[in-house]
């Protein structure tokens, strides 16, 4: 009998962090979530940053094409105001389906090809001066 | 090991790579990297129930094994290890706990371990702290999911013929 009263016990302690968890996820990710105007795309390969492109200074659309070491690719492209991947030879393509991005909240992730996207806001970022976009 | 185990277990494994390959031929649920159901998780839940914990690391680490030479790489490879060893942990552990009553709760333990350790992975392979992003998505999603597996495997369980072996 006491035996079970502790399963029943155990049981809801793990219902309880179980929601615990996923409430403090849901709070993270909404808190996340700021509009914003002014973004900085920081392009990550091997955890290197590789490009740095103020998303509000780009007047028409253009595409980058990114190789990794071991002759993977992925192109993206950079529109103003937003940034996706429109190509991969990785397996899943998962990075063009998470589609553009133009806030802060989740970046895009190519895990195969280990490169990473993500926005900063342009208070965040003030290292990137203008030279940083000469390639 | 006795060969009727071992045939057992031989079979148990044969079918998780069965599921995992059926789940891989799936469309992906949603843009989200690492997001999947973990059908084949089905099989660890219930030989955690059925068998030792030994066993059934057995059986999963050649699923993952087999997986990752059939259908992946290295890198999908460490992903699988750091995600299926944390969750097989937790799910040993919790279902010690509850006595291996509601298996749904020992599941959605397991998916949440699972989650977190594949972004820890990603985490290192990409050196980019940035992916730490999709952990508020992932953690809700490895809970939900897991808790969809661990229903299933508490009804396969009440199905499948023989308790021990």
């Amino acid at each position: 009998m006491k035996n079970q009263k502790n399963i029943r016990t155990a049981a809801i302690l793990i219902t309880a962090f179980l929601l615990l968890v996923t409430a403090g996820c849901a709070l993270c990710f909404l808190a996340g979530r700021k509009k914003t105007d002014h973004c900085t795309a920081e392009i990550y390969q091997d955890g290197k940053r590789i490009y740095s492109i103020p998303l509000d200074q780009v007047p028409e659309p253009y595409t980058l094409e990114i190789r990794g070491k071991d002759g993977c690719v992925n192109r993206v492209e950079v529109r103003p105001g937003s940034i996706g991947v429109i190509y991969a030879d990785c397996p899943d393509r998962l990075c063009v389906k998470q589609g553009f991005i133009n806030s802060p909240s989740v970046p895009v992730v190519c895990l195969p090809n280990r490169l990473v996207i993500l926005l900063k806001s342009h208070g965040a970022a003030k290292d990137t001066g203008p030279d940083a976009v000469t390639y | 090991m006795p060969v009727k185990k071992m045939t057992v277990l031989g079979l148990y494994a044969t079918l998780s790579l069965a599921i995992y390959a059926a789940e891989s031929a799936l469309p992906p649920l949603a843009p989200i990297p690492g997001f999947k159901l973990g059908l084949a998780n089905i099989i660890t839940l219930v030989l955690l129930r059925r068998y030792s914990l030994k066993d059934t690391a057995l059986v999963l680490a050649v699923r993952i094994l087999l997986s990752a030479l059939l259908f992946g790489n290295l890198l999908s490879l460490f992903y699988s290890l750091s995600g299926g060893t944390l969750s097989l942990l937790l799910m040993f552990l919790t279902g010690k706990i509850l006595h291996q009553k509601f298996p749904p709760l020992t599941g959605a333990m397991g998916g949440l371990a699972h989650n977190a350790g594949q972004l820890a992975a990603a985490w290192l392979v990409t050196s980019t702290p940035a992916v730490l992003a999709y952990l508020p998505l992932l953690l809700p999603a490895g809970i939900l999911t897991g808790l969809f597996t661990g229903l299933c495997a508490w009804l396969a369980d009440r199905c499948l013929p023989g308790r021990t072996l």
